[in-house]
Protein backbone atom coordinates (compact mmCIF):
# COMPACT_ATOMS: atom_id res chain seq x y z
CA UNK A 1 0.00 0.00 0.00
CA UNK A 2 2.84 2.29 0.93
CA UNK A 3 4.49 1.57 -2.40
CA UNK A 4 1.29 2.27 -4.29
CA UNK A 5 0.88 5.64 -2.54
CA UNK A 6 4.44 6.50 -3.40
CA UNK A 7 3.70 5.73 -7.03
CA UNK A 8 0.56 7.91 -7.04
CA UNK A 9 1.91 11.08 -5.43
CA UNK A 10 4.54 12.29 -7.92
CA UNK A 11 2.19 12.55 -10.93
CA UNK A 12 -0.49 14.21 -8.73
CA UNK A 13 1.97 16.83 -7.50
CA UNK A 14 3.24 17.48 -11.02
CA UNK A 15 -0.35 17.88 -12.26
CA UNK A 16 -1.15 20.39 -9.50
CA UNK A 17 2.00 22.43 -10.23
CA UNK A 18 1.22 22.34 -13.95
CA UNK A 19 -2.37 23.56 -13.43
CA UNK A 20 -1.24 26.31 -11.05
CA UNK A 21 1.37 27.53 -13.56
CA UNK A 22 -1.24 27.44 -16.32
CA UNK A 23 -3.71 29.46 -14.22
CA UNK A 24 -1.00 31.98 -13.33
CA UNK A 25 0.06 32.38 -16.95
CA UNK A 26 -3.50 33.03 -18.14
CA UNK A 27 -4.22 35.56 -15.36
CA UNK A 28 -0.91 37.42 -15.47
CA UNK A 29 -0.67 37.57 -19.26
CA UNK A 30 -4.42 38.20 -19.58
CA UNK A 31 -4.76 35.51 -22.26
CA UNK A 32 -8.18 35.47 -23.89
CA UNK A 33 -10.29 32.28 -23.50
CA UNK A 34 -10.48 31.63 -27.28
CA UNK A 35 -6.69 31.23 -27.20
CA UNK A 36 -6.36 29.43 -23.90
CA UNK A 37 -9.00 29.32 -21.18
CA UNK A 38 -7.80 29.07 -17.58
CA UNK A 39 -8.08 25.79 -15.66
CA UNK A 40 -10.51 27.42 -13.24
CA UNK A 41 -12.83 28.36 -16.14
CA UNK A 42 -12.63 24.86 -17.61
CA UNK A 43 -13.21 23.10 -14.31
CA UNK A 44 -15.97 25.55 -13.45
CA UNK A 45 -17.73 24.60 -16.66
CA UNK A 46 -17.02 20.93 -16.09
CA UNK A 47 -18.57 20.75 -12.65
CA UNK A 48 -21.19 23.41 -13.39
CA UNK A 49 -22.61 21.40 -16.27
CA UNK A 50 -21.69 18.01 -14.91
CA UNK A 51 -24.89 16.27 -16.00
CA UNK A 52 -24.36 17.55 -19.58
CA UNK A 53 -20.81 16.26 -19.46
CA UNK A 54 -21.92 12.95 -18.06
CA UNK A 55 -24.64 12.42 -20.68
CA UNK A 56 -22.31 13.32 -23.54
CA UNK A 57 -19.66 10.94 -22.21
CA UNK A 58 -22.30 8.25 -21.81
CA UNK A 59 -23.43 8.63 -25.42
CA UNK A 60 -19.93 8.58 -26.91
CA UNK A 61 -18.79 5.93 -24.46
CA UNK A 62 -21.64 3.65 -25.55
CA UNK A 63 -20.63 4.05 -29.20
CA UNK A 64 -17.03 3.32 -28.24
CA UNK A 65 -17.93 0.20 -26.24
CA UNK A 66 -20.11 -1.21 -29.03
CA UNK A 67 -17.36 -0.57 -31.59
CA UNK A 68 -14.73 -1.96 -29.24
CA UNK A 69 -16.73 -5.14 -28.64
CA UNK A 70 -17.52 -5.84 -32.29
CA UNK A 71 -14.03 -4.85 -33.45
CA UNK A 72 -12.46 -7.12 -30.82
CA UNK A 73 -14.64 -10.09 -31.72
CA UNK A 74 -13.95 -9.68 -35.45
CA UNK A 75 -10.23 -9.20 -34.73
CA UNK A 76 -10.06 -12.34 -32.55
CA UNK A 77 -11.95 -14.53 -35.01
CA UNK A 78 -9.84 -13.30 -37.92
CA UNK A 79 -6.65 -13.96 -35.93
CA UNK A 80 -7.77 -17.54 -35.19
CA UNK A 81 -8.47 -18.13 -38.87
CA UNK A 82 -5.15 -16.57 -39.86
CA UNK A 83 -3.27 -18.81 -37.40
CA UNK A 84 -5.06 -21.94 -38.59
CA UNK A 85 -4.49 -21.30 -42.30
CA UNK A 86 -1.14 -19.78 -43.19
CA UNK A 87 -2.38 -18.89 -46.67
CA UNK A 88 -5.26 -16.91 -45.23
CA UNK A 89 -2.79 -15.08 -43.01
CA UNK A 90 -0.81 -13.97 -46.04
CA UNK A 91 -4.06 -12.80 -47.71
CA UNK A 92 -5.60 -11.07 -44.72
CA UNK A 93 -2.62 -9.21 -43.32
CA UNK A 94 -2.18 -6.82 -46.30
CA UNK A 95 -5.95 -6.30 -46.37
CA UNK A 96 -5.99 -5.54 -42.66
CA UNK A 97 -3.10 -3.13 -43.08
CA UNK A 98 -5.01 -1.47 -45.92
CA UNK A 99 -8.05 -1.18 -43.70
CA UNK A 100 -5.94 0.42 -40.99
CA UNK A 101 -4.83 3.16 -43.37
CA UNK A 102 -8.36 4.07 -44.49
CA UNK A 103 -8.80 7.72 -43.48
CA UNK A 104 -11.75 7.67 -41.11
CA UNK A 105 -12.35 11.35 -41.77
CA UNK A 106 -13.08 10.48 -45.40
CA UNK A 107 -14.98 7.31 -44.65
CA UNK A 108 -17.37 8.70 -42.06
CA UNK A 109 -19.46 10.85 -44.43
CA UNK A 110 -19.75 7.87 -46.80
CA UNK A 111 -20.93 5.56 -44.04
CA UNK A 112 -23.32 8.30 -42.90
CA UNK A 113 -24.86 8.11 -46.35
CA UNK A 114 -24.92 4.32 -46.47
CA UNK A 115 -26.58 3.97 -43.08
CA UNK A 116 -28.98 6.35 -41.42
CA UNK A 117 -27.04 9.42 -40.31
CA UNK A 118 -29.29 9.72 -37.26
CA UNK A 119 -28.41 6.24 -36.07
CA UNK A 120 -25.36 5.18 -34.12
CA UNK A 121 -24.44 2.55 -36.74
CA UNK A 122 -21.93 4.48 -38.90
CA UNK A 123 -20.02 5.58 -35.77
CA UNK A 124 -19.89 2.07 -34.38
CA UNK A 125 -18.57 0.80 -37.73
CA UNK A 126 -15.83 3.44 -37.77
CA UNK A 127 -14.82 2.50 -34.23
CA UNK A 128 -14.83 -1.18 -35.19
CA UNK A 129 -12.47 -0.57 -38.09
CA UNK A 130 -10.07 1.33 -35.86
CA UNK A 131 -10.17 -1.31 -33.11
CA UNK A 132 -9.89 -4.30 -35.41
CA UNK A 133 -6.32 -3.75 -36.58
CA UNK A 134 -4.30 -3.72 -33.32
CA UNK A 135 -6.31 -6.66 -32.00
CA UNK A 136 -5.86 -8.72 -35.16
CA UNK A 137 -2.13 -8.03 -35.55
CA UNK A 138 -1.20 -8.64 -31.91
CA UNK A 139 -3.35 -11.69 -31.29
CA UNK A 140 -2.21 -13.35 -34.52
CA UNK A 141 1.37 -12.87 -33.42
CA UNK A 142 0.59 -14.28 -29.97
CA UNK A 143 -1.03 -17.38 -31.50
CA UNK A 144 1.88 -18.00 -33.88
CA UNK A 145 4.86 -16.94 -31.77
CA UNK A 146 4.98 -19.93 -29.45
CA UNK A 147 8.31 -21.24 -28.15
CA UNK A 148 9.33 -24.08 -30.52
CA UNK A 149 10.32 -26.19 -27.50
CA UNK A 150 6.78 -25.88 -26.12
CA UNK A 151 5.40 -27.11 -29.44
CA UNK A 152 7.79 -30.08 -29.36
CA UNK A 153 6.74 -30.80 -25.80
CA UNK A 154 3.07 -30.85 -26.84
CA UNK A 155 3.90 -33.16 -29.73
CA UNK A 156 5.90 -35.47 -27.45
CA UNK A 157 2.76 -35.70 -25.32
CA UNK A 158 0.73 -36.61 -28.40
CA UNK A 159 -1.44 -33.48 -28.22
CA UNK A 160 -3.92 -32.84 -31.05
CA UNK A 161 -3.81 -29.48 -32.88
CA UNK A 162 -7.00 -28.47 -31.10
CA UNK A 163 -5.41 -29.19 -27.72
CA UNK A 164 -2.29 -27.25 -28.74
CA UNK A 165 -4.54 -24.32 -29.61
CA UNK A 166 -6.44 -24.44 -26.34
CA UNK A 167 -3.61 -25.29 -23.96
CA UNK A 168 -0.72 -23.42 -25.58
CA UNK A 169 -1.52 -20.95 -28.36
CA UNK A 170 -4.49 -19.18 -26.81
CA UNK A 171 -2.94 -18.74 -23.33
CA UNK A 172 0.25 -17.59 -25.06
CA UNK A 173 -1.74 -14.95 -26.98
CA UNK A 174 -3.46 -13.49 -23.90
CA UNK A 175 -0.67 -11.02 -22.96
CA UNK A 176 -0.58 -9.93 -26.61
CA UNK A 177 -4.35 -9.46 -26.49
CA UNK A 178 -4.15 -7.18 -23.46
CA UNK A 179 -1.35 -5.16 -24.99
CA UNK A 180 -3.62 -4.61 -27.99
CA UNK A 181 -6.58 -3.75 -25.76
CA UNK A 182 -4.56 -1.09 -23.96
CA UNK A 183 -4.10 0.60 -27.33
CA UNK A 184 -7.56 -0.15 -28.70
CA UNK A 185 -9.69 0.87 -25.71
CA UNK A 186 -8.68 4.57 -25.50
CA UNK A 187 -8.49 4.62 -29.30
CA UNK A 188 -12.13 3.52 -29.50
CA UNK A 189 -13.18 6.63 -27.56
CA UNK A 190 -11.23 8.87 -29.92
CA UNK A 191 -12.68 7.10 -32.98
CA UNK A 192 -16.24 7.41 -31.65
CA UNK A 193 -15.67 11.07 -30.82
CA UNK A 194 -14.14 12.02 -34.18
CA UNK A 195 -16.88 10.20 -36.09
CA UNK A 196 -19.41 12.56 -34.45
CA UNK A 197 -17.84 15.55 -36.22
CA UNK A 198 -19.64 14.62 -39.43
CA UNK A 199 -23.21 15.12 -38.37
CA UNK A 200 -25.82 12.94 -36.79
CA UNK A 201 -27.16 13.06 -33.25
CA UNK A 202 -25.74 15.94 -31.23
CA UNK A 203 -25.51 14.34 -27.77
CA UNK A 204 -21.94 13.04 -28.07
CA UNK A 205 -18.69 14.55 -26.81
CA UNK A 206 -17.41 15.20 -30.33
CA UNK A 207 -20.52 17.09 -31.39
CA UNK A 208 -20.55 19.05 -28.11
CA UNK A 209 -16.92 20.10 -28.43
CA UNK A 210 -17.54 21.27 -32.02
CA UNK A 211 -20.75 23.17 -31.22
CA UNK A 212 -19.39 24.76 -28.03
CA UNK A 213 -16.35 26.03 -29.89
CA UNK A 214 -18.57 27.33 -32.72
CA UNK A 215 -20.63 29.22 -30.11
CA UNK A 216 -17.46 30.76 -28.61
CA UNK A 217 -18.12 28.87 -25.35
CA UNK A 218 -14.45 27.94 -25.10
CA UNK A 219 -14.51 27.08 -21.42
CA UNK A 220 -17.27 24.57 -22.09
CA UNK A 221 -15.54 23.16 -25.19
CA UNK A 222 -12.48 22.48 -23.05
CA UNK A 223 -14.62 21.02 -20.29
CA UNK A 224 -15.91 18.48 -22.84
CA UNK A 225 -12.29 17.74 -23.75
CA UNK A 226 -11.67 17.00 -20.07
CA UNK A 227 -14.72 14.69 -20.07
CA UNK A 228 -13.29 12.92 -23.17
CA UNK A 229 -9.94 12.40 -21.49
CA UNK A 230 -11.62 10.98 -18.40
CA UNK A 231 -13.73 8.63 -20.55
CA UNK A 232 -10.63 7.37 -22.35
CA UNK A 233 -8.79 6.90 -19.05
CA UNK A 234 -11.70 4.92 -17.61
CA UNK A 235 -11.57 2.61 -20.63
CA UNK A 236 -7.84 2.14 -20.14
CA UNK A 237 -8.14 1.48 -16.41
CA UNK A 238 -10.89 -1.10 -16.98
CA UNK A 239 -8.55 -2.97 -19.34
CA UNK A 240 -5.76 -2.83 -16.75
CA UNK A 241 -8.06 -4.19 -14.04
CA UNK A 242 -9.37 -7.01 -16.23
CA UNK A 243 -5.81 -7.94 -17.23
CA UNK A 244 -4.68 -8.13 -13.63
CA UNK A 245 -7.63 -10.33 -12.77
CA UNK A 246 -7.67 -12.57 -15.84
CA UNK A 247 -3.96 -12.88 -16.66
CA UNK A 248 -1.87 -12.33 -13.53
CA UNK A 249 1.21 -13.77 -15.24
CA UNK A 250 1.46 -11.06 -17.90
CA UNK A 251 4.14 -8.45 -17.52
CA UNK A 252 6.26 -10.91 -15.54
CA UNK A 253 9.64 -12.10 -16.62
CA UNK A 254 8.82 -15.16 -18.65
CA UNK A 255 10.31 -18.44 -17.53
CA UNK A 256 12.60 -20.26 -19.92
CA UNK B 1 -0.90 -55.13 -29.90
CA UNK B 2 -1.83 -54.64 -26.30
CA UNK B 3 -1.97 -51.18 -24.84
CA UNK B 4 0.03 -52.11 -21.78
CA UNK B 5 3.75 -52.32 -22.31
CA UNK B 6 4.63 -55.54 -24.11
CA UNK B 7 7.45 -57.32 -22.39
CA UNK B 8 10.43 -56.14 -24.34
CA UNK B 9 14.06 -56.99 -23.85
CA UNK B 10 15.19 -53.63 -25.19
CA UNK B 11 14.15 -50.15 -24.08
CA UNK B 12 15.28 -48.60 -27.34
CA UNK B 13 16.41 -50.19 -30.57
CA UNK B 14 17.80 -47.95 -33.31
CA UNK B 15 18.48 -49.78 -36.56
CA UNK B 16 20.37 -48.30 -39.52
CA UNK B 17 19.13 -44.75 -38.95
CA UNK B 18 20.05 -42.12 -41.51
CA UNK B 19 18.92 -38.53 -41.41
CA UNK B 20 19.76 -36.31 -44.36
CA UNK B 21 18.69 -32.67 -44.47
CA UNK B 22 18.16 -30.89 -47.83
CA UNK B 23 18.63 -34.15 -49.67
CA UNK B 24 19.85 -33.72 -53.24
CA UNK B 25 20.53 -30.01 -52.83
CA UNK B 26 23.82 -28.16 -52.69
CA UNK B 27 23.51 -27.69 -48.91
CA UNK B 28 22.84 -31.37 -48.21
CA UNK B 29 23.82 -32.37 -44.66
CA UNK B 30 24.06 -35.90 -43.35
CA UNK B 31 23.03 -35.41 -39.73
CA UNK B 32 22.96 -39.12 -38.94
CA UNK B 33 24.81 -41.88 -40.77
CA UNK B 34 23.85 -45.47 -40.17
CA UNK B 35 23.15 -45.29 -36.44
CA UNK B 36 22.72 -48.60 -34.64
CA UNK B 37 22.12 -48.51 -30.91
CA UNK B 38 20.48 -50.76 -28.35
CA UNK B 39 19.49 -49.54 -24.91
CA UNK B 40 18.66 -52.16 -22.29
CA UNK B 41 15.76 -51.66 -19.86
CA UNK B 42 16.95 -49.64 -16.87
CA UNK B 43 20.12 -48.54 -18.63
CA UNK B 44 21.42 -44.96 -18.51
CA UNK B 45 22.95 -43.89 -21.83
CA UNK B 46 24.56 -40.55 -22.63
CA UNK B 47 25.00 -39.18 -26.13
CA UNK B 48 28.02 -36.91 -26.29
CA UNK B 49 29.79 -35.08 -29.08
CA UNK B 50 30.51 -31.64 -30.51
CA UNK B 51 27.81 -29.43 -32.01
CA UNK B 52 26.45 -30.83 -35.23
CA UNK B 53 27.20 -34.46 -34.42
CA UNK B 54 23.50 -35.28 -34.56
CA UNK B 55 22.98 -36.24 -30.90
CA UNK B 56 19.85 -34.12 -30.55
CA UNK B 57 18.60 -35.28 -33.94
CA UNK B 58 19.02 -38.91 -32.84
CA UNK B 59 17.02 -38.18 -29.69
CA UNK B 60 14.29 -36.55 -31.79
CA UNK B 61 14.12 -39.55 -34.11
CA UNK B 62 13.66 -41.84 -31.10
CA UNK B 63 10.98 -39.45 -29.76
CA UNK B 64 9.21 -39.44 -33.15
CA UNK B 65 9.57 -35.66 -33.29
CA UNK B 66 11.35 -36.01 -36.62
CA UNK B 67 11.35 -38.76 -39.25
CA UNK B 68 14.52 -40.64 -40.20
CA UNK B 69 15.46 -40.64 -43.89
CA UNK B 70 16.27 -44.35 -43.62
CA UNK B 71 16.14 -46.92 -40.85
CA UNK B 72 13.85 -47.17 -37.85
CA UNK B 73 13.66 -46.62 -34.12
CA UNK B 74 11.75 -48.82 -31.71
CA UNK B 75 10.79 -47.91 -28.18
CA UNK B 76 9.59 -50.63 -25.78
CA UNK B 77 9.15 -53.03 -28.68
CA UNK B 78 6.92 -50.77 -30.77
CA UNK B 79 7.56 -48.17 -33.45
CA UNK B 80 8.63 -44.72 -32.27
CA UNK B 81 5.35 -43.25 -33.55
CA UNK B 82 3.28 -45.81 -31.66
CA UNK B 83 5.39 -45.28 -28.54
CA UNK B 84 4.74 -41.55 -28.71
CA UNK B 85 0.99 -42.11 -29.11
CA UNK B 86 1.00 -44.45 -26.14
CA UNK B 87 3.20 -42.13 -24.08
CA UNK B 88 5.93 -44.71 -23.56
CA UNK B 89 8.50 -41.99 -22.98
CA UNK B 90 8.76 -38.66 -21.17
CA UNK B 91 10.84 -35.83 -22.47
CA UNK B 92 12.83 -32.96 -20.94
CA UNK B 93 14.60 -30.18 -22.82
CA UNK B 94 17.34 -27.64 -22.12
CA UNK B 95 14.60 -25.08 -21.56
CA UNK B 96 12.16 -26.15 -18.89
CA UNK B 97 9.33 -25.12 -21.27
CA UNK B 98 6.88 -24.61 -18.41
CA UNK B 99 3.63 -22.81 -19.10
CA UNK B 100 3.56 -19.45 -17.29
CA UNK B 101 -0.23 -19.49 -17.08
CA UNK B 102 -0.24 -22.69 -15.04
CA UNK B 103 0.90 -23.20 -11.47
CA UNK B 104 3.78 -25.58 -10.81
CA UNK B 105 1.34 -28.34 -9.91
CA UNK B 106 -0.79 -27.82 -13.01
CA UNK B 107 2.34 -27.88 -15.18
CA UNK B 108 3.10 -31.34 -13.83
CA UNK B 109 -0.53 -32.32 -14.42
CA UNK B 110 -0.44 -31.32 -18.10
CA UNK B 111 0.44 -34.75 -19.57
CA UNK B 112 -2.17 -36.37 -17.32
CA UNK B 113 -4.77 -33.86 -18.44
CA UNK B 114 -4.05 -34.71 -22.08
CA UNK B 115 -4.56 -38.37 -21.14
CA UNK B 116 -7.93 -37.59 -19.63
CA UNK B 117 -7.15 -38.30 -15.96
CA UNK B 118 -9.70 -37.11 -13.43
CA UNK B 119 -8.96 -33.95 -11.50
CA UNK B 120 -8.37 -35.63 -8.15
CA UNK B 121 -6.17 -38.38 -9.64
CA UNK B 122 -4.14 -35.72 -11.42
CA UNK B 123 -3.63 -33.71 -8.27
CA UNK B 124 -2.62 -36.77 -6.24
CA UNK B 125 -0.11 -37.91 -8.88
CA UNK B 126 1.32 -34.40 -9.30
CA UNK B 127 1.87 -34.04 -5.55
CA UNK B 128 3.57 -37.43 -5.43
CA UNK B 129 5.97 -36.31 -8.19
CA UNK B 130 6.57 -32.89 -6.66
CA UNK B 131 7.51 -34.63 -3.44
CA UNK B 132 9.95 -36.78 -5.38
CA UNK B 133 11.67 -33.69 -6.82
CA UNK B 134 11.33 -31.98 -3.41
CA UNK B 135 9.14 -29.14 -4.60
CA UNK B 136 5.87 -30.01 -2.85
CA UNK B 137 5.97 -26.65 -1.03
CA UNK B 138 5.97 -24.84 -4.36
CA UNK B 139 2.94 -26.58 -5.87
CA UNK B 140 0.86 -23.41 -6.08
CA UNK B 141 3.71 -21.14 -7.20
CA UNK B 142 4.05 -19.83 -10.73
CA UNK B 143 7.01 -21.03 -12.82
CA UNK B 144 8.63 -17.58 -12.99
CA UNK B 145 8.90 -17.51 -9.20
CA UNK B 146 11.27 -20.50 -9.29
CA UNK B 147 15.02 -20.61 -9.94
CA UNK B 148 16.34 -22.26 -13.10
CA UNK B 149 17.22 -25.48 -11.26
CA UNK B 150 13.79 -25.66 -9.64
CA UNK B 151 12.10 -25.09 -12.99
CA UNK B 152 14.11 -27.95 -14.45
CA UNK B 153 13.03 -30.21 -11.58
CA UNK B 154 9.40 -29.36 -12.37
CA UNK B 155 10.08 -30.26 -16.00
CA UNK B 156 11.53 -33.61 -14.90
CA UNK B 157 8.51 -34.26 -12.68
CA UNK B 158 6.30 -33.51 -15.69
CA UNK B 159 8.26 -35.93 -17.88
CA UNK B 160 7.67 -38.65 -15.28
CA UNK B 161 3.96 -37.91 -14.88
CA UNK B 162 2.51 -40.75 -16.96
CA UNK B 163 5.14 -43.12 -15.53
CA UNK B 164 6.81 -43.94 -18.86
CA UNK B 165 9.56 -46.60 -18.89
CA UNK B 166 11.92 -44.26 -20.80
CA UNK B 167 13.19 -40.73 -20.25
CA UNK B 168 14.60 -38.72 -23.17
CA UNK B 169 16.61 -35.73 -21.98
CA UNK B 170 18.10 -33.11 -24.29
CA UNK B 171 20.79 -31.20 -22.35
CA UNK B 172 18.38 -30.63 -19.45
CA UNK B 173 21.10 -29.16 -17.20
CA UNK B 174 22.89 -27.23 -19.95
CA UNK B 175 21.72 -23.82 -18.75
CA UNK B 176 22.45 -24.37 -15.05
CA UNK B 177 25.49 -23.29 -13.04
CA UNK B 178 28.01 -25.92 -12.03
CA UNK B 179 26.89 -26.35 -8.41
CA UNK B 180 23.21 -26.61 -9.28
CA UNK B 181 24.16 -28.93 -12.08
CA UNK B 182 25.92 -31.41 -9.80
CA UNK B 183 22.99 -31.37 -7.37
CA UNK B 184 20.60 -32.02 -10.24
CA UNK B 185 22.73 -34.93 -11.44
CA UNK B 186 22.48 -36.54 -7.99
CA UNK B 187 18.72 -35.89 -7.98
CA UNK B 188 18.35 -37.50 -11.37
CA UNK B 189 20.33 -40.60 -10.33
CA UNK B 190 18.21 -40.91 -7.19
CA UNK B 191 14.97 -40.60 -9.15
CA UNK B 192 16.21 -43.10 -11.69
CA UNK B 193 17.10 -45.50 -8.87
CA UNK B 194 13.65 -45.10 -7.33
CA UNK B 195 11.78 -45.54 -10.59
CA UNK B 196 14.03 -47.89 -12.60
CA UNK B 197 13.63 -45.88 -15.81
CA UNK B 198 15.83 -46.17 -18.86
CA UNK B 199 17.38 -42.84 -19.75
CA UNK B 200 18.89 -41.39 -22.91
CA UNK B 201 20.69 -38.21 -21.96
CA UNK B 202 22.17 -35.73 -24.44
CA UNK B 203 25.03 -33.62 -23.09
CA UNK B 204 28.25 -31.95 -24.13
CA UNK B 205 29.84 -32.26 -20.69
CA UNK B 206 32.24 -35.19 -20.37
CA UNK B 207 32.18 -35.40 -16.52
CA UNK B 208 28.40 -35.22 -16.57
CA UNK B 209 28.16 -38.06 -19.09
CA UNK B 210 30.59 -40.23 -17.12
CA UNK B 211 29.01 -39.52 -13.73
CA UNK B 212 25.49 -40.36 -14.88
CA UNK B 213 25.87 -43.14 -17.40
CA UNK B 214 26.29 -46.86 -17.71
CA UNK B 215 27.50 -46.27 -21.25
CA UNK B 216 28.64 -43.11 -23.01
CA UNK B 217 27.93 -43.00 -26.74
CA UNK B 218 30.55 -40.85 -28.44
CA UNK B 219 29.48 -39.17 -31.66
CA UNK B 220 31.29 -37.07 -34.23
CA UNK B 221 30.05 -34.65 -36.88
CA UNK B 222 30.03 -34.41 -40.70
CA UNK B 223 28.56 -36.94 -41.09
CA UNK B 224 26.98 -37.46 -37.66
CA UNK B 225 27.88 -40.96 -36.55
CA UNK B 226 28.72 -43.09 -33.53
CA UNK B 227 32.50 -43.39 -33.26
CA UNK B 228 32.83 -45.16 -29.95
CA UNK B 229 30.89 -46.47 -26.98
CA UNK B 230 32.57 -46.22 -23.58
CA UNK B 231 31.33 -48.40 -20.73
CA UNK B 232 31.49 -46.83 -17.32
CA UNK B 233 31.57 -49.04 -14.23
CA UNK B 234 31.70 -46.84 -11.19
CA UNK B 235 29.10 -48.68 -9.13
CA UNK B 236 26.92 -46.68 -6.78
CA UNK B 237 27.62 -42.95 -7.19
CA UNK B 238 28.20 -40.61 -4.27
CA UNK B 239 30.09 -37.38 -3.66
CA UNK B 240 33.43 -39.23 -3.60
CA UNK B 241 32.82 -40.70 -7.03
CA UNK B 242 33.64 -37.39 -8.70
CA UNK B 243 37.13 -37.51 -7.20
CA UNK B 244 37.81 -41.22 -7.67
CA UNK B 245 40.61 -42.44 -9.95
CA UNK B 246 38.19 -44.68 -11.84
CA UNK B 247 36.07 -41.58 -12.59
CA UNK B 248 39.07 -39.71 -14.03
CA UNK B 249 40.05 -42.77 -16.02
CA UNK B 250 36.63 -42.90 -17.64
CA UNK B 251 36.67 -39.15 -18.28
CA UNK B 252 40.02 -39.54 -20.01
CA UNK B 253 38.75 -42.45 -22.04
CA UNK B 254 35.72 -40.48 -23.25
CA UNK B 255 37.88 -37.43 -23.97
CA UNK B 256 40.25 -39.46 -26.10
CA UNK B 257 37.38 -41.12 -27.89
CA UNK B 258 36.08 -37.63 -28.69
CA UNK B 259 39.50 -36.72 -30.09
CA UNK B 260 39.18 -39.71 -32.32
CA UNK B 261 41.99 -41.91 -30.99
CA UNK B 262 41.87 -45.01 -28.89
CA UNK B 263 43.16 -44.61 -25.37
CA UNK B 264 46.93 -45.02 -25.16
CA UNK B 265 47.84 -48.61 -24.33
CA UNK B 266 45.40 -49.31 -21.52
CA UNK B 267 43.02 -51.84 -22.94
CA UNK B 268 39.81 -50.91 -21.19
CA UNK B 269 36.70 -52.95 -21.31
CA UNK B 270 34.67 -51.47 -24.08
CA UNK B 271 31.33 -52.62 -25.32
CA UNK B 272 32.33 -52.29 -28.91
CA UNK B 273 30.28 -51.92 -32.02
CA UNK B 274 26.72 -52.53 -31.00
Amino acid sequence: MNGRLRAVWPPVIIAVIFLAAWQLLVVVQDIKPFLLPSPSLILGNFFGDFSLMFNAALYTGTTAILGLMFGTVVGLVTALIAQRFGVVNKLITPLAAGLATVPIIALTPILNNMFSITSRTPKVIITMIIVFFPIFVNVTRGLIQVQPVQLELMRSMNARPRTVLRQLRIPNAIPFFFTAMKIAAPLSVIAALVSEYFGGPQQGLGSRIASSAANTAYGRAWAYVVASIITGLIFYLIVLAVERWAAPWTGRARSA
Amino acid sequence: MSVTSPVSTTAVQATGIWKVFNEGQANEVTALQDINLTVAPGEFISLIGPSGCGKSTLLRVIADLTQPTKGSAEVAGMSAAEARKQQRYGMAFQQAALFDWRTVQRNVELPLELQGWSKSDRAARAMELLEMVQLADFASHRPWELSGGMQQRVAIARSLAVDPPLLLMDEPFGALDEMTRERMQNELLRIRQETGKSVIFVTHSIPEAVYLSDRVVVMSPRPGRITDIVSVSLGERDEDTREADAFYASVTEVREALRGRTSGGAARARVGEV
